[in-house]
């Protein structure tokens, strides 16, 4: 079952189409990368998944619904309640703990409740960092917060930017595996990347160049132990 | 943890934990706050202070007898009860006489009075030495020390001249040999007996005539034809003695009568002599005014010289507005027949105009720190909304929506005008307190509903100056916090 559609999705910008005529599908439960050079619409199509900007033309269906159409107060609510993002400068409120701002997201969403917020530091392995502010935490911590944030709301959608772009590999491992865990839970991943390793994690890469899709490649090893 | 908990936290901790820029905002609302305090607090005060101060610069009422009735201390007193106790700042009396200096052959003006009340009722009178304190002792103004020369402890000779007054021996006469004297005295029946003993070279009785009309013809009336028994008088000298002389029979009382009116003939020539005491100077006394060209002594020397308690004249300083000075000032022309009270127009005038223009200034002022105010935390809070635009772009891209953006800074800015307000309070009294006392020499007391008034103006103030910074971080794109920077 399909939980994201892109079907004939164009953005021009004056004389540019930053996407043209793009048509793609995640299904549920899938973890898909999508690679590019920059300038290929990466992030474009990233902001039109997430919910923060609107195609020229062609629909976008998050489950079920087209959000092409909406009106961008509509978009806030569907990315609160399905989308949980992670971003490459991690994005931290920074004068807020690493506890509050998973609260933070809770509180948008619905209730901040501390409790569930330390079991998904818990989760990332941070639980003793839950009262630490952002400046006191590492690059891999920040990030480790930002994954359990993105996902405290039990959203559709999981969407990834340039997660790792930021991290060294000890901790760029961490996030993959993390970002595994969630896999096998059950979570719909999309991570948008450069880096090719952190593509071949995914079942599936889409590679994007001058606004279409150049060619897809699914991962044949997925699922085994390559990094042993 | 409920919603309206976190967002507390929230704002609590964007103030708490960033510090800088918001202390700039707390800072300038709190500034702000202080000198809107400041300046209400001695608004408020003000009227008090200036009649306090504007006391300092003399008196606003003058009391003058009126035509042909006599000011003394007494019908000073009953016209003053027309004004509280509380209102009246001082009552100084004024007496005012000729007195001459014979050693330097200088004359000049002398002024009986209270130096306490004068303390009050001319609080810029400055004086080196001090204020007289015992009797005998006198206040010399600048001028009058100068050009004769005296200093504080100097000691004065003073010899006052009775005022002449047409028909009557005068005082020069009086004390030459052959001075006529005249008396009179309550004779039998409350009839009046007059006297007149015409004085020889030494000062002895060289004869009495007697009027007697008032008396009973064949008994006290006989006192006037008889010989023998005026005679008796001649070579006497004044005052007489009971026993001095003889009564003449079945005229007992007239006789008595006869000589009370010689004995008081004589202590009005000696009350009418010119007198000469010696002061000592306590204090010399510098005014800017005409009062430097006056000796002030006290009542009590000024009565003993002349023999009178007459006044001239009472200054008052009341501490009351224009128009409660009219009205105090009608009511002590009414209740009084012997008093009418006049204002000191160029006092009371300028105390009200002074009131006008400083109710303006402070209303300008008010409204000019307003205005910076808001333009400072205006800016500083546009600048704070740029410097968190990642952080905002964050929170939409999280789910905040506009109103949750539009909440949060309005409850930062909310809270910022609440510490603000507090603070400015605090300090505002106290810059009151200290711009009271160096301005006005005198400390004024904290209004309890200072503090609510400049929480919830600061309040106001700080949502206000939100109004743009807030409509700029709506408008922020959560796609910013997409693109890594």
């Amino acid at each position: 079952m399909s939980l994201l559609e892109l079907k004939n999705v164009s953005k021009i910008y004056g004389d540019l189409k930053a996407l043209d005529n793009v048509s793609l599908h995640v299904d549920q439960g899938e973890w898909v990368a999508i690679m590019g050079p920059s300038g290929s619409g990466k992030s474009t199509m990233m902001n039109i998944i997430g919910c923060m900007d609107k195609p020229t033309m062609g629909e976008v269906l998050l489950d079920g619904v087209d959000i092409s159409k909406e009106s961008s107060k509509k978009l806030t609510d569907i990315r609160r309640d399905k989308i949980g993002l992670i971003f490459q400068q991690f994005h931290m409120v920074n004068y807020l703990t690493a506890v509050e701002n998973i609260m933070v997201s809770q509180y948008y969403h619905s209730m901040p409740d501390e409790k569930e917020a330390l079991e998904a530091l818990e989760r990332v392995g941070l639980r003793e960092r839950a009262r630490h502010l952002p400046s006191q935490l590492s690059g891999g911590e920040q990030q480790r917060v930002c994954v359990a944030r993105a996902l405290i709301n039990h959203p559709e959608l999981i969407l990834a930017d340039e997660p790792t772009g930021n991290l060294d590999e000890a901790n760029e491992n961490i996030v993959l595996d993390l970002f595994a865990q969630l896999h096998k839970e059950g979570t719909t991943l999309i991570v948008v990347t450069h880096d090719p390793e952190v593509a071949d994690a995914a079942q599936r890469t889409i590679v994007l160049e001058h606004g279409k899709v150049a060619r897809e490649v699914i991962n044949e090893n997925f699922g085994k132990e390559t990094k042993a | 943890m409920s919603k309206k908990r976190m967002f507390l936290r929230m704002i609590t901790a964007s103030l708490l934990r960033r510090r800088s820029r918001m202390l700039i905002a707390l800072l300038s609302i709190g500034i702000g706050a202080t000198i809107l305090a400041g300046l209400v607090t001695i608004y408020v005060d003000v009227p008090r202070q200036m009649g306090a101060q504007f006391r300092s610069y003399g008196a606003n009422m003058v009391l003058l007898p009126e035509e042909g009735r006599e000011l003394n201390s007494e019908t000073l007193r009953e016209a003053l009860g027309a004004v509280p106790e509380t209102e009246l700042v001082g009552a100084a009396p004024y007496r005012y006489i000729r007195l001459d200096m014979t050693s330097r052959q200088q004359s000049f003006t002398a002024a009986g009075t209270d130096f306490g009340e004068i303390t009050k009722t001319s609080p810029y009178f400055s004086v080196e030495g001090r204020y007289p304190e015992n009797p005998r002792e006198v206040l010399v103004g600048r001028e009058i020390a100068e050009t004769i020369g005296v200093k504080v402890g100097s000691d004065m000779e003073l010899t006052w001249q009775p005022t002449v007054l047409a028909g009557e021996s005068t005082p020069e006469e009086s004390r030459v040999p052959g001075a006529l004297l005249s008396g009179s005295a309550e004779g039998f029946g409350t009839g009046i007996v007059y006297v007149t003993a015409q004085l020889d070279e030494n000062g002895a009785i060289a004869s009495v005539t007697v009027n007697a009309e008032t008396q009973t013809p064949e008994y006290g009336g006989l006192v006037a034809e008889d010989e023998a028994y005026l005679a008796q008088f001649t070579g006497k000298t004044l005052p007489l003695a009971p026993g001095d002389t003889d009564a003449l029979t079945g005229a007992t009382v007239t006789s008595e009568a006869v000589v009370n009116a010689l004995n008081s003939a004589r202590k009005a020539s000696e009350d009418a002599k010119p007198k000469t005491l010696s002061f000592s100077v306590s204090g010399i006394l510098t005014t800017g005014g005409e009062e430097e060209g006056y000796v002030f002594m006290s009542l009590a020397d000024m009565e003993n010289m002349t023999g009178s308690d007459h006044l001239d004249v009472a200054e008052l300083s009341v501490s009351a507005g224009a128009e409660q000075l009219e009205a105090y000032a009608e009511k002590i022309t009414a209740a009084s027949d012997a008093v009418r009270a006049r204002l000191v127009k160029r006092v009371a005038k300028s105390e009200a105009s002074v009131l006008e223009k400083l109710t303006a200034l402070v209303f300008l002022v008010t409204l000019v720190v307003l205005l910076l105010t808001m333009i400072c935390v205006s800016t500083t809070m546009m600048a704070v909304v740029s410097e968190r635009r990642r952080e905002i772009g964050l929170r939409k891209a999280l789910g905040a929506s506009d109103q949750s953006i539009r909440a949060e800074f309005l409850g930062e800015g909310l809270f910022l005008g609440l510490l603000g307000g507090v603070m400015g309070a605090i300090l505002g009294f106290v810059f009151a307190q200290v711009v009271s006392v160096n301005v006005f020499g005198s400390s004024i007391t904290f209004q309890p509903l200072l503090l609510p008034a400049a929480v919830i103006v600061s309040m106001a103030i700080a949502a206000l100056s939100c109004l743009a910074p807030i409509r700029r971080a709506v408008s922020i794109d959560p796609a910013i916090v997409l693109k890594g920077e």
